[in-house]
């Protein structure tokens, strides 16, 4: 990789919470973040994850599923009890029960391990972009702050969601998959083109994260504003 | 639904079917007591009036006797004519009265009485014919009895014959389910009496638990085989990626690289083997997927596409396909290394010796590659490419061009674009 700067733009650098039982995985994956100038804190099993996420401020976490103790898919679901940072999951079963698993405790996104550094990297930075991006940075411009949906309202500007008049938390995938949706109201848009366009995967993302990610959508915002169009897709209900 | 339908009326048209098997039993029992009380009572009503009939004959007689061996003269209602009387009659021994029933004219049977006087054979006649009728109709009510009691029976046989034909139908949807791979299915015998049905039954419920157990043994391994070898090989992998630049550490990576192919290769087919997956279907672009995987694979082969091919498939394994057989085309044949993408069919053929004979016979083995000279390699690439082929309800084949060159055909099952 060439641009090895590219993510220490800011003085302060972007803090990585690595959370991983295998030494070797831990301190080679710690080491290569670092060189692509990242802050890594590493913990080797969940509960110490656990600790050091509460103690810190963290901008990622990357989490193994098979973790001892506490694992991965829990410590997942304990971060997002209280807190919206984009998590990455590593699985070296690569079985879909797993990979279910992460997604639907509140994961962004997942790696099968062995992956290749670069890979690794670019899954990084692709969930840094949505947790950061601002209004004015990527999202389509529209005139007006405010995008309604029946009882959804999107404030484009301060990104904020309102359902009923209350707002909802929403993680930053989570978001950016609901704005890609609203840029498109009353269109389908089919799994490749999310994951496109959401994850920046080309052909070889796994469409069950934008399916999972759905379904977690729809928790928040309700589940009929969103409509599954057999065979294609999903759009967003006006 | 309308398929339920056509089955139903199938089975119920269906001579062979154990519904009309038991229908024919009953009736056919039914028939066969019916027949042999009939017959039963028919013989001893017969014979009644047999006897009747002597009686009445006898007393006839007795006074016509008694008269003539008082006075010589005959009744004359009575029959003296040896002629008049049946030969089988006077055949017998009239020392005593002997009788006789004459049934030589069917409508009208005559029963006769004969006693010898003196050498002299005096008979009487007594007409039997309301007798006969009467037997006659108590027949007939016998048959009509019986076809009464059938066309009440062989309804009910029918009926009662359905649960069971119902019972039997289930095992055998819930059998071809199971075998279709819906494990979770089962017949469920709670709450039944135990019968051959529960038996057979709870048989088939315990063989689809024993192999949902035996493919979760299967699967919990191949994942936790995938644990054990893919952990050590990711640090392996991002150590190799640290090493300072060089000719050696080119060669590490390059290792690397090798084993962590191997690996995927062997969790790949270990997952085929196992039956454990399942194809994600999406409506594509067939041109761009295909184009999109050799681009990928990042080897040199040229694409035609013949119209605007869209395929309802599951893209990932599609693409695992026919990088495969891409690679393989590559590493085995020579090149120009062509895909043709028509309607649903990707033809892929390379310009080399063509596949060797024993796997044109037998199919893609793992761990063979063939002839020496057709290079190296593992030989899991068509393996894999036929599992995953299979998964996705694809039919893989393999064949050399007449001018040479090893021929893959994928045909992808049909499948246009929905409306809307």
């Amino acid at each position: 990789m060439s641009d090895l700067a590219a993510t220490s733009g800011p003085s302060a650098p972007v803090t990585v919470l690595l959370v991983e039982d295998d030494e070797v995985i831990r301190k080679t994956v710690g080491m290569a973040l670092e060189r692509y100038g990242y802050a890594v804190t590493s913990a080797g099993d969940g509960l110490t994850g656990l600790e050091l996420f509460r103690d810190g401020r963290h901008d990622l976490l990357l989490l193994d599923v098979m973790l001892p103790g506490l694992d991965g898919i829990g410590l997942c679901r304990r971060v997002r009890e209280s807190s919206l940072v984009p998590i990455l999951m590593m699985s070296a079963r690569g079985d879909s029960l797993d990979v279910v698993s992460g997604l639907e405790a509140g994961a962004d996104d997942y790696v099968a391990k062995p992956v290749d550094t670069a890979v690794l990297v670019a899954r990084i930075r692709s969930l840094l972009r949505r947790a950061t991006f601002s209004a004015a940075a990527e999202e389509p411009p529209k005139p007006g702050a405010g995008l309604i949906f029946g009882d959804l309202t999107i404030d484009t500007d301060g990104l904020e969601v309102f359902r009923d008049g209350e707002q909802v938390a929403l993680a930053p995938t989570e978001l950016r998959l609901l704005l890609e949706f609203a840029a498109n109201p009353g269109i389908v848009l089919d799994r490749q083109t999310l994951l496109r366009n959401v994850w920046d995967y080309g052909w070889d993302g796994d469409s069950r994260v934008v399916d999972l990610c759905v379904q977690r959508l729809r928790k928040k915002i309700g589940a009929e504003r969103i409509e599954t169009v057999r065979g294609f897709g999903y759009k967003l209900r006006r | 639904m309308d398929a339920d339908i056509v089955q139903a009326a199938r089975g119920l048209l269906n001579p062979r079917s154990q519904r009309w098997k038991i229908v024919a039993l009953v009736a056919m029992a039914s028939c066969a007591v019916a027949l042999a009380v009939g017959v039963l009572v028919h013989r001893s009503t017969f014979d009644r009036s047999m006897a009747i009939g002597r009686e009445r004959a006898q007393n006839a007689l007795g006074p016509v006797v008694d008269q003539y061996r008082q006075t010589g003269v005959a009744d004359p209602l009575s029959v003296q004519d040896p002629d008049a009387m049946p030969p089988a009659l006077l055949r017998q021994d009239l020392e005593q009265v002997g009788f006789w029933y004459d049934d030589r004219r069917p409508d009208i049977p005559w029963m006769w009485a004969a006693e010898s006087v003196d050498g002299h054979v005096i008979a009487v006649q007594m007409e039997m014919g309301s007798e006969l009728r009467s037997l006659q109709a108590l027949d007939r009510h016998i048959v009509e009895a019986s076809l009464a009691v059938l066309a009440v029976v062989v309804p009910l046989a029918a009926l009662a014959a359905e649960p069971p034909n119902r019972r039997l139908r289930r095992v055998a949807r819930t059998a071809r389910r199971i075998a279709d791979g819906d494990l979770d299915a089962r017949i469920g015998t709670a709450g039944r009496a135990r019968d051959e049905i529960t038996d057979i039954s709870s048989a088939v419920d315990s063989m689809a638990g024993a192999l949902q157990e035996r493919l979760l043994t299967e699967q919990r391994f191949t994942a936790d085989v995938a644990h054990e070898l893919r952990t050590p090989l990711m640090g392996l992998l991002t150590a190799s990626e640290l090493l300072p630049e060089s000719e050696a550490t080119d060669l590490v990576r390059d290792r690397v690289q090798v084993l962590r192919t191997l690996v995927e290769n062997l969790l790949e087919i270990s997952r085929l083997d196992a039956g454990a997956e399942s194809a994600d279907h999406a409506v594509v672009p067939l041109d761009q997927v295909v184009e999109e995987s050799v681009r990928r694979a990042g080897l040199q082969a040229r694409l035609t596409v013949t119209g605007d091919p869209v395929a309802d498939t599951d893209p990932r394994r599609l693409d695992r396909i026919v990088a495969n057989l891409v690679a393989n085309a590559h590493r085995h044949g020579r090149p120009p290394v062509e895909v043709a993408v028509d309607g649903t069919t990707i033809v892929i053929r390379d310009h080399g010796p063509g596949f060797p004979g024993e796997l044109l016979a037998d199919g893609p083995q793992r761990f063979r590659t063939g002839a020496a000279e057709r290079g190296h390699g593992h030989g899991l690439g068509l393996t894999i490419a036929l599992g995953q082929a299979r998964v996705i309800g694809a039919e893989l084949t393999f064949r050399n061009a007449p001018d040479g060159g090893a021929v893959a055909v994928l045909r992808l099952r049909g499948r246009t674009r929905p409306e809307g």
